[in-house]
Formats: C-alpha cells, sequence, structure tokens
C-alpha cells in the first residue's frame, strides 16, 4: 500500500567565520586599457556563480554592463585575499568588498574626468555606458576608454582596493554568550512523500521551498542553488551513507554510495522572499548553504505523518522503515 | 521593484559559455609537456605504527623519485585550525587513507606499478570508532593529548526551573550520518616551477590564499614564492578545504624540477578530503500547552574522526543553532568535537548546522501532535521574528521573514483543515 | 601496441596505441578532447558520455579499440563558440550550468535523445539523463534546458520542412 503524508521544517543559519574571527574580504578594481573594468578578488568559483553574482554587483555600481566587467579569481598572485568560498559567505561579504572598492573608484574616476574636462570639482558627475558625464550638462563627457588612454600615456593605473569585514563577536566560553553571526538566513520547506508500506520506499511527490535572501541577487541562480540544496538534502535524508566499519569506508565508490539522479526528485516549487540586509550588498545575504538545510527533516515529518514511523537515524532507508512500520507504525 | 540595472536581473552565468562547450579546464585538463604523474600510498589500517620500505619500487624503471615524510623541506605538517595532519606520516597512521608516501614516475601506470612495491610493515595499536568511547578517558588517544577537541556550551535562563513549568516534555535521542561531499570532479592537481623560481601549484580549492600560506609553511619557501593557480572547480561544498594533493605535486616539482600531476580516482577521493560529521543528539525540548517552548536542554557530540580540520567552528555551529529558529528562554546546550580512528570530518554545506534539524525540527513536530496543535501552529507561535533574541542573547535587528516563509509554505502545501492538526 | 582508425567529431584519425588504453583516456590524453570528463571510472556518474554510432556511452567502461572503425561525437563536436547547438544555447540560459563538470555528459545525454525523440516528455528528460549525476543543479533546470531546447529543434524541423 502506498500512503501519503506531508512535511515541514524551518531552519535559521548564521553565515560568516563567527565567534569573533576576521571576516574580512578584499577587492581590487581597476581602469584596463580598453576602457573595461577588472574586478580581482580571491573568491573562488566553485559553481555557486560568484564569478557572475559580483560582476553584477560590481557593474551595478557604475551602471555598465555585466560584459564591460573583467573578473580576475583564478590566480593568487593577481588577486587579494578575499577569504574562503565557504560559510555562504562571498556573496555577502565579498560582495560588499567589491562595493566599497566599486564606489571608491568611481570617486577617482570623476577626479580623473575633471581633469580631462576641464571642470573645477568632480560633483554631479555621473557613469552611465562606460561614460562619465555631467548630469546638469550631459554633452560634457568622457569614455573610460578615453581616460584609460591618458592614463596609459601618463604611465599610471587607475585602481582602488578596499576590504569589508563582518560584524562577529567573541561568545564567552562559560555561557555562550555573544552575536557569532550575522546576517543569519532563514527559509521554511515543504514536502509531501508517498511511503510504499510493503518496501518502505520513500517517493519525494511535492516540494515547496521560501528562501529568505535579503535581496535577490540572481533570481536564475538562486532557484539553482534551492534546486541543488534540496537534491543534496534528499540524499541526505534517504540514501546517503558511507558504511564506516571499523574506519574503512564501505561505500567509496558511486556504485556504492548513492547520490540522487533526476529521477529521485519532485518538481520543486520555489518562493524567493525579499527583506534587505542593510549591512548587505544592495541587501543581499548567503544563501549556498541553508538552501539544504531543512530538506532532511521536512521529509522525515513527512514519513511520520504518513507512516507514523519515527526515523531518528538517518538515513531513512526502506529497510529502516519498514522494520518501523512492523513494529509500530500506523499501517 | 526597484530600479536596478543588473541586481535581480537573471544575467546569464559568465562562466556558463565555456562550460557548455566543455571548454573549461579543470586541472585534470590542464597537460604540460615534459610532466611526470604521482600516485598517493594512503594507509590500510586505522590505527598503527609503521615502517616503510622503498627500495624495491625506486629501482622499478621509469620512477623518478618516492617522497616520504623525509623529503619534506619545511614542516610535515598543514591544518585549517590545528596542524595535525601531516603531509606524508612519519611514524603513525590515525586513520585508514592517511598518506603514507607519493611515488612520481614517468607515467600514472609506473607510479601506480611502484606504489604496489612500496613495503608497509604496520605494527596496529588500539583504534577507537565510536566518538562515545573516545570521550573516555582510558580510551585510546588519537593525537597526544584527550580526545576531546572542543566543547562548546550555550547557558541561558535556568532549564530546571524551566522545564517544572512545561505541560509536555519530549525526549529524543537521534543520530546523522557520516556522509561524503560526492562533487563530480575528483580531486587533482598540477604543480611546475617557473623561471623565476615561483612554484605554482594548479589545483581546485576553495581558498587560494590559505591554501599558499599552508604549502610555503611545508615547503618551507616564503610565501611569495607560491603561486595558486585555481582553474575551474567541479563542485565543492566545504570539501575542498583542506589541503589534499597541493603539497605533494608542490615538493615533487620543487624536488625533480619537472611539473607534477596527480588525478585522484573516485575511489580515493573518498579517503582523501573532509567528511560531513556524524551527530548523536539527545534533546529534551519542553512547552506549556498553548504550545510555548519553555525549556531546550542539548548533547550533541561530534565524531571529527583522525584530525580536527573545521571540528571547532562545526560544533559551535551546532551549538549555537541547537535551539532551531525558535525564542526560548531557558537554554542548556554543550556540543563536543571528539577525536576518533574514523576517516576526518570537517566543512560540508551547512557546517553543522544541517544535522540539527533532524532533531529539533521532529522535536517540534512531537509536541505539536502531544498538543494537539498543527505542526505550522507551533513553529509560528515560538519562530524567530524582527529584534527576537537567539539563545546566544543575539538581537535579530532585521530581515527576519520567517514567518513569511512558514505562512507560503504552508498555505500551498496543507489543506485548510490540515492547519490545525490533532 | 595496435592500430585503430576512427572517427571523432567528423575527423579520421590513424593511431597506434596500448591494447589496454581505455576510450575515455584517448579522447582526453592522445586527442585532447577533454570535454569527456571522468568522474567514476566505472559508469555511475555519466560525466565521460560520448556518443558512438548514434549511442550514448560511457567511454570509462569502453576499451579504444572497441572505438575501432566506428564514429564518435564528444562536446567539443557539438556547436561552436559563436553558433552554439540549440540544446547548449538553453543550458546556458535557463541557468543549467553551476560547476559544470557534468555538463558535457549532460548535453550529449540530451542530444542523444533529442534525435530519436523529437518531443519528449519530463519524465522522458528525466530517464534520459538519470545515467548522468549532477551534484550541484538538483536536474531541474536541466530538464527545464532539455524541454525547452526540444521545443527549438522542433520549430526549426518544421521550419526547414516548410523551406523544402
Amino acid at each position: 500500500m502506498k500512503k501519503r503524508g506531508k512535511g515541514i521544517a524551518v531552519s535559521f543559519y548564521g553565515t560568516g567565520y563567527g565567534n569573533g574571527f576576521p571576516d574580512v574580504s578584499t577587492a581590487t578594481i581597476r581602469l584596463e586599457d580598453e576602457g573595461k573594468i577588472s574586478i580581482s578578488v580571491g573568491a573562488t568559483e566553485v559553481g555557486q556563480g560568484a564569478k557572475t553574482v559580483l560582476s553584477q554587483i560590481g557593474s551595478e555600481v557604475l551602471g555598465i554592463e555585466i560584459e564591460d566587467i573583467v573578473l580576475i579569481n583564478e590566480d593568487t598572485s593577481k588577486t587579494p585575499d578575499s577569504g574562503t568560498a565557504a560559510a555562504s559567505r562571498q556573496t555577502y561579504n565579498t560582495g560588499n568588498a567589491v562595493k566599497i572598492a566599486m564606489e571608491s573608484f568611481r570617486k577617482k574616476l570623476f577626479e580623473e574626468s575633471k581633469e580631462l574636462l576641464g571642470l573645477n570639482t568632480s560633483i554631479g558627475l555621473e557613469t552611465k555606458n562606460k561614460e562619465v558625464y555631467l548630469k546638469m550638462f550631459p554633452q560634457k563627457k568622457t569614455t573610460f576608454k578615453e581616460i584609460a588612454q591618458k592614463l596609459k600615456k601618463q604611465k599610471r593605473r587607475l585602481e582602488a582596493t578596499e576590504s569589508f569585514t563582518a560584524q562577529t563577536t567573541e561568545m564567552d566560553p562559560e555561557t555562550g554568550q555573544g552575536a557569532p553571526y550575522w546576517p543569519y538566513t532563514f527559509n521554511c520547506y515543504g514536502v509531501e512523500v508517498e511511503v510504499d508500506t510493503e518496501t518502505g520506499k520513500v517517493d519525494i511527490i511535492r516540494a515547496l521551498c521560501a528562501q529568505d535572501v535579503g535581496r535577490a541577487m540572481n533570481p536564475t541562480m538562486i532557484e539553482g542553488q534551492i534546486d541543488g540544496g534540496f537534491a543534496m538534502g534528499a540524499g541526505y535524508a534517504l540514501f546517503e551513507d558511507l558504511g564506516l566499519k571499523e574506519g574503512r569506508i564501505k561505500n567509496n565508490k558511486f556504485s556504492k554510495y548513492i547520490i540522487p539522479t533526476a529521477l529521485d526528485l519532485p518538481e520543486i516549487e520555489k518562493f524567493i522572499i525579499e527583506d534587505p540586509e542593510s549591512t548587505g550588498p544592495f541587501g543581499a545575504k548567503g544563501i549556498g548553504e541553508p538552501v539544504m538545510i531543512p530538506v532532511a527533516p521536512a521529509i522525515l515529518n513527512a514519513i511520520y505523518n504518513a507512516v507514523g514511523v519515527r526515523i531518528l537515524e538517518l538515513p531513512a532507508t526502506p529497510e529502516k522503515i519498514l522494520q518501523a512500520i512492523k513494529s509500530y507504525g500506523k499501517v | 521593484m526597484n530600479n536596478y540595472k543588473n541586481i535581480g536581473k537573471n544575467l546569464l552565468r559568465v562562466d556558463g559559455k565555456q562550460k557548455v562547450m566543455g571548454k573549461t579546464k579543470y586541472p585534470q585538463d590542464i597537460y604540460m609537456d615534459d610532466m611526470l604523474y604521482g600516485a598517493t600510498l594512503r594507509s590500510t589500517e586505522p590505527h598503527a605504527y609503521f615502517k616503510i620500505d622503498i627500495s624495491e619500487a625506486e629501482k622499478l624503471d621509469g620512477v623518478v623519485k618516492i617522497l616520504t615524510h623525509r623529503d619534506i623541506t619545511g614542516e610535515n605538517r598543514h591544518g585549517v585550525l590545528f596542524k595535525d595532519h601531516e603531509v606524508l606520516c612519519k611514524e603513525k597512521v590515525r586513520r585508514i587513507g592517511d598518506p603514507i608516501a607519493f611515488v612520481i614516475a614517468e607515467s600514472p601506470k609506473k607510479a601506480k606499478e611502484a606504489k604496489k612495491l612500496i613495503k608497509i610493515q604496520y605494527e596496529k595499536i588500539s583504534a577507537v570508532f565510536d566518538p562515545k568511547e573516545a570521550m573516555k578517558e582510558n580510551a585510546p588517544k588519537i593525537h597526544d593529548d584527550s580526545n576531546i577537541v572542543y566543547h562548546y556550551k550555550c547557558r541561558k535562563g535556568n532549564v530546571e526551573k524551566g522545564f517544572k513549568k512545561c505541560d509536555v516534555i519530549v525526549e529524543r535521542e537521534y543520530k546523522t550520518s557520516m556522509v561524503d561531499h560526492a562533487f563530480l570532479q575528483p580531486e587533482s592537481g598540477l604543480s611546475y616551477m617557473e623561471e623565476d623560481g615561483t612554484l605554482v601549484i594548479c589545483a581546485a580549492t576553495q581558498y587560494p590564499h590559505f591554501d599558499q600560506i599552508e604549502i610555503a609553511d611545508a615547503l618551507g619557501l616564503p610565501k611569495e614564492r607560491i603561486k595558486i593557480i585555481n582553474p575551474a572547480v567541479g563542485g565543492a561544498f566545504g570539501g575542498r578545504e583542506d589541503i589534499t594533493m597541493q603539497i605533494h605535486i608542490g615538493l615533487g616539482a620543487l624536488l625533480t624540477g619537472r611539473p607534477v600531476k596527480v588525478c585522484y580516482d573516485r575511489e580515493e577521493s573518498f579517503y582523501a578530503h573532509s567528511k560531513r560529521h556524524p551527530l548523536y543528539m539527545k534533546y529534551k525540548t519542553g512547552a506549556d500547552r498553548t504550545g510555548k517552548l519553555i525549556a531546550l536542554e542539548a548533547e550533541i557530540i561530534g565524531d571529527t574522526g583522525a584530525y580536527a580540520s573545521w571540528a571547532v567552528n562545526v560544533l559551535r555551529k551546532s551549538g549555537v543553532h541547537a535551539t532551531g529558529p525558535y525564542e526560548i528562554d531557558n537554554v542548556k546546550i554543550d556540543s563536543y568535537a571528539v577525536y576518533t580512528n574514523n576517516p576526518f570530518c570537517g566543512a560540508m554545506r551547512g557546517f553543522g548546522a544541517t544535522q540539527i534539524p533532524v532533531a529539533c525540527e521532529q522535536q517540534m513536530d512531537i509536541i505539536a501532535e502531544k498538543l494537539g496543535i498543527s505542526p505550522v501552529e507551533i513553529r509560528l507561535r515560538n519562530c524567530f521574528r524582527k529584534n527576537s533574541v537567539t539563545a546566544t542573547g543575539q538581537v535579530l535587528v532585521e530581515s527576519v521573514p520567517l514567518d513569511k516563509c512558514i505562512r507560503i509554505v504552508s498555505k500551498r502545501l496543507f489543506a485548510e483543515s490540515e492547519m490545525v492538526w490533532g | 601496441m595496435i592500430n585503430i582508425k576512427l572517427n571523432v567529431n567528423g575527423k579520421d584519425y590513424d593511431l597506434e596505441i596500448e591494447e589496454d588504453l581505455r576510450l575515455i583516456d584517448l579522447l582526453r590524453d592522445r586527442l585532447g578532447f577533454t570535454g569527456t570528463k571522468e568522474g567514476c571510472g566505472e559508469g555511475e556518474c555519466g560525466a565521460c558520455t560520448v556518443i558512438l554510432e548514434g549511442k550514448t556511452v560511457n567511454s570509462c567502461l569502453l576499451l579504444a579499440i572497441q572505438a575501432h572503425g566506428k564514429e564518435i561525437t564528444t562536446i567539443e563536436g557539438i556547436g561552436k563558440e559563436d553558433d552554439l547547438h540549440p540544446i547548449q544555447e538553453s543550458f546556458l540560459e535557463n541557468g543549467a550550468v553551476q560547476c559544470g563538470y557534468c555538463i558535457p555528459g549532460m548535453v550529449l545525454s540530451a542530444k542523444a535523445l533529442l534525435d530519436k525523440n523529437k518531443n519528449p516528455t519530463r519524465k522522458d528528460i528525466r530517464e534520459a539523463i538519470s545515467g548522468n549525476l549532477c551534484r550541484c543543479t538538483g536536474y531541474e533546470k536541466i530538464v527545464d534546458s532539455i524541454e525547452k531546447a526540444s521545443k527549438i529543434l522542433q520549430q526549426r524541423g518544421s521550419e526547414s520542412h516548410e523551406q523544402l
């Protein structure tokens, strides 16, 4: 018999290194020869989209196209330290560093433009389409390329380096009191499962994910994170286990260590919840880890709702579920 | 709606086009002339002293060099928090998979062949695989000191008094499993010397600037002489925080003067990088008859295996998140990180906070059922909102849209009649 | 050593190889088609998928000599920098790519599916890529992308039909 059940779970997650450890990201912005703008950061693209999001943040400040940004992050001899690509910290931390550095770069760009345009002050200058112009008299303008050419002739470089440090306090060693992380990211996931009472197999037939993001930098990429986090969470809940025996990993290949395939997952309804975080770049918070967290408990609660068994030990394999159903389930 | 030009827009991934064309270079896709290949000999015992004999292997035609602890030019140690890993074990192994020797040969085949000719004599010592056992004073010690790496304490209010006020108390024990990141790209790296004496290490890593320091210390070189090239990374999820092959290939290139490449297969990858900490979680949660949480007590034990990696930070994070996103006046949490002879655990997506809701969110449903209220109701009654105070005393001053998340999901998932359940 | 002839991405090769050389190693190490990825070495993950005589195979499970006299398509044989294949275009536009390591195999599995089933359901698509593991994306946007590519290809098919 197949029985259905629904379950939800919520989570909060403090992003960043935490507990007072200096959580610093540094970014360097440079005007390149052809008027392109380079962003150098030590932030790794692990597939999460750091290159794209950091380019979006940087280009937004100058009002240019993302194609006019060159993002350099593959070489320690060319990049400043932007901390690790972990703790869901790159969008928030390095994003902030890029934003601040770009604002500082813009000031310098205005100073150069002031000279080039023969102005007394840089007040009222703006950027758009790789041009610097005077807002009250737009005919007064120069291009990023012209500025770059002038600098090249003078053998000078226009660049700005800035750092951002996230707030975190060390907790009291006896009471654990303190403000270890900031910002926190929240979410609620719901699933509906179908449990086969004869085999113990669980099918996830519906999934709903509401994810707080502060401000969405790139909704498609956020959805991609939610999908991926859901898949990893489903594997964690239902099949993944190294099968340790006296320190030996029994399941040390993909024929034995089972991760979800496209057939194991439902279509996922995703809700991106915006509530901008004032300390984040344009309001953004980290989401890379949070997207995985409520999946397993939501599934476990749904299994209980379906067949009345509480799986207290992961993973909720068919054998474990069947065993529990036989001893006390509500079938 | 905002007026941003690029923020909030579904701009195409900047590295996407190269990836769909298969042109993106991951470390294994990089080849150099005159390149040598490495193979790592790893421990097959979880806890043992050993003696190594490489004389036969060295004689094999095509073998250029076999690195052991004797060849290390700097400090034979590394680690993200404590330097408790050896680059190549000197006399003792603490887990199955500990690196003992690194064979460098003209082809991958020769390197593997030579590996088989290395003789290791183990003298087994007693091992411990259960973190609760490992916490006992007389347990075998993995490193010199106590196996308890870390203990985090969170104290708020008074749990004894709190539980007395509860109408319902739920006590359960939970356990999560040790799992792997299973990123699709197994570890691979290539190291070579540049003309000016810079040693280049090209490998997929999460934190190139930290690797640079660790490699420099292990090789005894100033960090300015080390350059990390971080080409495309085929997924990480925390599993590329710790050093794996970087120092081996760096040392190989430094000592042979030729480029050295290594590609782990999947089985080696399972042994090479960290794992997710399995947690034992003992929970006691109490609420009044309206479903308001009054007290929570939790003991959390995390098995970090043979090395600490990020264990301190991971179990700290478990402890800080142990209440779930709920305001509770009386809280007592103890979380521990413990060494055993298991594979080592470190960072993995959620970092100690992913395990927690397996316990605390099931506790919530159990309490709700006992009180005859719905899972939605109990969460809305207790969840963090703007200006809520966490168990560590932190004020959530802004951006706390949790109740909104709960309402949106529940409204779509449940029928009206299911919202009040029981 | 042994001689083999094969055609990769439309080009003929005549090579001397070791008998036990795997197809994946021939493609990557000898011919430089590094878009073919190795993820598990046991035919479980599909990262090394190539199309052999119209069918997808795991190139880590085949010996190079098994490809003697045959035609192979790797990711490098699909689409060009300024003219991506609709499947690639669709992957890019619909956010199907994260770390990218599984993507060449996914694209080839998708192509093999759409070559024989012009109008697959989402279930068909999930089945067709069930031998390709991805740890980043949860597959949904990959499924979206293949579905959208099938519509584009059908449209193009009917347009070229009209021209005839």
